[in-house]
C-alpha cells in the first residue's frame, strides 16, 4: 500500500514536471516564432517597396529611396569568416599548448586569462581597436602591404586603419577565447590510452594531438567554431566602432584595408535616423537577413556534425 | 637459448620514481633475443613501471624519473637514443585494447609507419595485410578494412593493437596484461600468438595470471615491492623457486 501510494505520488510529480517542461519548450518556440513574425511584419514596407533588389542592390541612399543591402551582407559574411579563419588556428594552438605543453603551474593563470578575455565587454574591444590597434595596423601592416602587394585589388590602398580587416581581427580576438576554452575542455578529455598508443609508436606529442587528439575532439571543435561564428556574425558594438562605416566595400573598393559596413553596424548606426516607413523597414529587413544567415549557418553546421557522426559510426 | 651469449636487453641498477615515491629499486636483468619473458608479481609491485622504463614511457609524466642503465643491443637507450626512436624499436601493447577509433582497421596497423612517412600507399596496404595475417586477424577483417578500428570485438581489437606494434618491426614487444580485459577464447588466441611472436622478436609480457606465465614464457621475473626478487627460466621458477616469496606467490598463498 505504502509503495503504491508513493509511486502514484511520483507519477503525479512527473506529470507536473512534464507539463512544465513542455510549456517551457513551447515558450521558447513561441518566442522565436513571434520574433520572426515581428521581423517579417516590420520588413513588409521594404519587402514590398524594394523587392528583390534589396538583396542584390549595391547602393544605400535613403535620400533618394534606394536600399541595396548586398555590401552589408557580404561584409558581415566575409568579416565573420575571416575572423573565424584567424581564430581557429590561434585558438587550437592555445588549446594544444595548454593541454600538452604548459607547465601545471601555468594552467590556472591561463584559464583565468582566457575566461577574462571572453568576459570583456565588446565596447572595450572597440575602443582598443580604434585607438590603439587601428593606427598600429595602419602603419606597420597595411601600409607595407599596400606598397608591396597593393597591385592585387584586395590588398589595395589607401590604408585607412579602420577597415574590414581590422574588424575581422578584433572579431577574431573576441572569438578566440570561445573556441579555445571549449577546445581545451575537449582535448583534455582525449583518453590517455589513445595518446599513449600513439606515443608508443614513436609519435611526438604534436603528432599525437594531430592524429588522435583533434580527431577525437573534432565534433566538439566543429560545434565550438559554430558558436564562434555565431558570435562573430552578431557582434555589433566593436564592429561598428572599427569598421569605418563606409559602403565602398566591396564594389567601389574591394581592398580588405578599406572601410566597410556590416549588417549590425548599419542597423546600429542608422536605426534612430530611419524616419520613413521604408527606411525603417529596410533596416528591419537587414536584421531579418542576419537572422536567416545565422540560422542557415546553424543548419549547415548541424549537417556537418551529423555527417561526421555517421562517418565515425561506419 | 642456453647457448646464446648475446643479450637483447641488459638492464642494470634500474630505479624509477613517481615524484618522491620510488616504484622500482635497483632492478638488474638480462634478456636474450627471441624469448618470451613473463613479468609477474602482486598488484602495485612495479611491473608496469618496469616495462614502461624500457620504452621510455615512464618519463612522459612530469615529475617521474628514471636512473640506471638500459642497454638495447648494447646501446644505452637513455643516453644515446632519442626517446621517439626507442619507442619505434620497442613496441607496446596495453592492458585495455586501444585501437585509434578515428582510423580504419588498416590505417590502425600502419599508424606508426605513417609517422615516419616513408612508405607508399601500396606498400602500406601490403604491410597492413602482412601484419593482420601475422596476428590471425586477416580472415576476420578482410572485408572490413575500411571500418573503424573501434568497430571490432575486444579480442580482435587487441590483436589489431599487436599488429600495429608488429608493423614497426620492433626489436622488443612489451605487453602489459594484454589479456586481462578479454574473454577466455580471445585470451587463448593471444597466448598462441605470443608463442609465435618470438620467432621474429623478443617479448616481455606482464601477467597477473601465473598459469599464463607458465604456459607461454621461457623466462620469468618475479617482482615484489619494486624489487626484482627472482629471475630465471620459467620451469625452474615454477618447479623450484629459490625465494620463499616467489613460492608463496606462484602457489597462490599471497596475502
Ligand atoms: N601515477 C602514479 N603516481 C604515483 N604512484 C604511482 C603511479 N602509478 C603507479 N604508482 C605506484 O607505483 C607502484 C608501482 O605501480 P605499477 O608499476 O603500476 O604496478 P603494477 O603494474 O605491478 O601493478 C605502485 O605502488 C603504485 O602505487
Ligand atoms: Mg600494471
Amino acid at each position: 500500500m505504502q509503495g503504491k501510494k508513493s509511486s502514484s505520488h511520483y507519477n503525479r510529480q512527473d506529470a507536473v514536471f512534464k507539463y512544465l517542461l513542455i510549456s517551457a519548450s513551447l515558450l521558447v518556440v513561441g518566442l522565436f516564432a513571434a520574433l520572426f513574425l515581428m521581423l517579417i511584419r516590420g520588413s513588409l514596407p521594404s519587402i514590398l517597396g524594394n523587392g528583390l533588389g534589396f538583396l542584390t542592390g549595391t547602393t544605400w541612399d535613403p535620400i533618394n529611396g534606394i536600399y541595396g543591402a548586398l555590401p552589408a551582407i557580404l561584409t558581415t559574411i566575409v568579416t565573420s569568416l575571416l575572423a573565424v579563419g584567424i581564430a581557429i588556428p590561434v585558438a587550437l594552438g592555445i588549446a594544444i599548448f595548454f593541454t600538452e605543453y604548459a607547465p601545471v603551474k601555468a594552467k590556472f593563470p591561463l584559464t583565468v586569462f582566457i575566461d577574462l578575455l571572453a568576459a570583456i565587454p565588446s565596447v572595450i574591444f572597440g575602443i582598443w581597436g580604434l585607438w590603439i590597434i587601428a593606427p598600429l595596423i595602419k602603419t606597420y601592416v597595411q601600409q607595407p602591404l599596400v606598397t608591396s602587394i597593393g597591385f592585387i585589388p584586395i590588398f589595395g590602398g589607401p590604408a585607412y586603419g579602420i577597415s574590414l580587416s581590422l574588424a575581422s581581427l578584433i572579431l577574431a580576438i573576441m572569438v578566440i577565447p570561445i573556441i579555445a576554452s571549449l577546445a581545451i575542455e575537449l582535448l583534455s578529455r582525449t583518453p590517455i590510452t589513445l595518446k599513449e598508443g600513439m606515443i608508443s609508436l614513436g609519435a611526438t606529442k604534436w603528432e599525437s594531438v594531430m592524429r588522435v587528439g583533434l580527431p577525437f575532439a573534432r565534433m566538439g571543435v566543429i560545434a565550438a567554431v559554430m558558436l564562434g561564428l555565431g558570435r562573430a556574425l552578431g557582434e555589433t558594438m566593436a564592429i561598428t566602432m572599427v569598421i569605418g562605416n563606409s559602403y565602398m566595400w566591396p564594389f567601389a573598393n574591394p581592398s580588405i584595408f578599406a572601410p566597410a559596413t556590416s549588417i549590425t553596424s548599419k542597423i546600429a548606426s542608422e536605426f534612430y535616423e530611419a524616419t520613413s516607413a521604408i527606411y525603417a523597414g529596410s533596416l528591419i529587413e537587414l536584421a531579418l537577413t542576419l537572422l536567416i544567415i545565422t540560422l542557415a549557418t546553424n543548419v549547415a553546421f548541424r549537417y556537418i556534425i551529423n555527417k561526421t557522426n555517421k562517418e565515425a559510426k561506419r | 637459448m642456453d647457448n646464446c651469449t648475446y643479450e637483447k636487453l641488459d638492464i642494470s641498477g634500474l630505479d624509477a620514481w613517481f615524484g618522491d615515491k620510488q616504484a622500482l629499486k635497483g632492478v638488474s636483468l638480462r634478456i636474450k633475443p627471441k624469448t618470451v619473458t613473463a613479468v609477474i608479481g602482486p598488484s602495485g609491485c612495479g611491473k608496469s613501471t618496469f616495462i614502461r622504463c624500457i620504452n621510455r614511457m615512464h618519463e612522459l609524466t612530469p615529475g617521474n624519473r628514471v636512473s640506471g642503465v638500459v642497454l638495447l643491443d648494447g646501446v644505452d637507450i637513455y643516453k644515446s637514443v632519442d626517446s621517439m626512436d626507442v619507442r619505434r624499436k620497442v613496441g607496446m601493447v596495453f592492458q585495455k585494447p586501444n585501437p585509434f577509433p578515428n582510423m580504419s582497421v588498416s590505417d590502425n596497423v600502419v599508424a606508426g609507419l605513417k609517422l615516419i612517412g616513408a612508405a607508399s600507399k601500396k606498400e602500406l596496404e601490403a604491410v597492413a595485410e602482412e601484419n593482420l595475417k601475422a596476428v590471425g586477424l586477416w580472415k576476420e577483417v578482410e572485408n572490413d578494412l575500411k571500418k573503424s578500428g573501434a568497430s571490432l570485438s575486444g579480442g580482435q581489437q587487441q590483436r589489431l593493437c599487436i599488429a600495429r606494434a608488429l608493423a614497426m618491426r620492433p626489436e622488443i614487444i612489451l605487453m602489459d596484461e594484454p589479456t586481462s580485459a578479454l574473454d577466455p577464447a580471445s585470451t587463448a588466441k593471444i597466448e598462441d600468438l605470443v608463442k609465435t611472436l618470438k620467432a621474429e622478436t623478443t617479448v616481455i609480457i606482464i601477467t597477473h595470471n601465473v598459469q599464463q606465465a607458465a604456459r607461454i614464457s621461457d623466462m620469468t621475473a618475479f617482482f615484489y615491492l619494486g624489487e626484482l626478487i627472482e629471475y630465471g627460466e620459467t620451469r625452474t621458477i615454477f618447479e623450484s623457486p629459490k625465494s620463499p616469496l616467489t613460492e608463496r606467490y606462484i602457489t597462490g598463498r599471497f596475502g
